[in-house]
């Protein structure tokens, strides 16, 4: 489980970007989808996932925003920019590589 | 419990710098950990110090996301800088104790050699080295960076600049007094040595302290006149 926890860490600002494609979102959004794809195997400590927003926001693949909620809990959503859809679409494709390799590899 | 959270995060950024960035990240960590906590209660697996472990534990290691902060904070001197006027500093230091020991060796020595024709020349030297380490001490305290308006001003950035352009116009009279001082005892010790005038050339200072005077009363009335348009 250490393995795979790792590996998935290591590509949290990819996992991030794939999510903001969909449509713009917060922390705790992303987190809890991240939590319903992998069937609660696997969430991200708050720290790690917010580091990945400020490296993201200073590449300017994201740009973020304060939602307006009317019920009160004011959010910080997130925004993928041009810069970003072009970001995920060549780490996808590095990943399918890598992806290969590893297979070949570990045969 | 969800004060207990909000109070957990307060705790946990006690240490972050102060800086408008920081406090975002502050209420965008505590919104997240409250959605999170509602959610587990909601689901009824957990009972609420369970939830509340949980939210803690799930925060993970917050001092990677600091460093990043630190960079931002405002009026922070870069690295460099703030060496370098440490450095300068030191020196300054160093030039006025050194013109103090010129001026006591060389007092000493007129007192002990009969005769001596300089008569105030440990004076003359000590007052001489003394502006080196001034313009030094100077420089240093004009080595703020200029404050920037990069985004859309609110309250605490505008007590910011004021604080700024009030710390600015302290060493600018910081400046003009130095200025007002060397002049005099250059002032003094020409006027001295050409006519001889000793005995009263000394209210050279009175003047000098008169004229500071009248430039600080100019420049108060200045500021009112910037605070009142």
């Amino acid at each position: 489980m250490s393995i795979t926890s790792d590996i998935l860490r290591g590509h949290t600002e990819a996992i991030i970007l794939s999510h903001l494609l969909e449509k713009d979102s917060y922390g705790y959004q992303i987190n809890k989808d991240i939590m319903k794809k992998t069937n609660n195997r696997y969430e991200l400590k708050e720290a790690t996932l917010y580091s990945a927003f400020r490296r993201l926001e200073q590449a300017g693949s994201i740009r973020t925003y304060w939602g307006d909620e009317t019920t009160g809990a004011r959010r910080r959503y997130y925004a993928i920019t041009d810069f970003g859809r072009q970001a995920y679409l060549s780490y996808k494709q590095e990943w399918e590589e890598a992806k290969e390799m590893i297979d070949h590899l570990l045969q | 419990m969800k004060e207990k959270i909000i109070q957990y995060f307060n705790q946990l950024f006690e240490e972050a710098p102060k800086t408008r960035k920081a406090l975002e990240l502050k209420q965008e960590l505590t919104q997240n950990a409250l959605d999170k906590y509602e959610d587990m209660i909601q689901e009824g697996r957990y009972s609420e110090e369970d939830a509340y472990q949980n939210v803690i534990q799930s925060v993970g290691d917050v001092n990677e996301l600091f460093d990043d902060l630190e960079e931002k904070s405002l009026l922070e001197l870069p690295e460099k800088d703030r060496k370098k006027r440490a450095m300068l500093k030191a020196v300054a230091v160093g030039l006025y104790i050194f013109a103090g020991v010129i001026f006591f060796s060389l007092e000493m020595i007129s007192a002990v050699v009969p005769a001596y024709p300089f008569d105030g020349i440990g004076l003359v030297a000590a007052g001489l080295i003394c502006i080196a380490p001034t313009i030094m001490l100077v420089y240093a305290a004009n080595m703020y960076p200029g404050y920037s308006k990069k985004e859309s001003m609110n309250m605490v950035e505008e007590f910011q600049q004021e604080r700024y352009r009030s710390g600015r116009n302290k060493e600018i009279m910081g400046a003009i007094s130095c200025i007002i001082w060397t002049a005099a005892l250059v002032l003094y010790f020409l006027i001295s040595f050409t006519v001889g005038g000793w005995h009263i050339t000394w209210v050279i200072f009175l003047i000098a302290a008169c004229v500071q005077s009248v430039a600080v009363l100019i420049n108060s009335l200045r500021m009112d006149k910037e605070k009142r348009p």
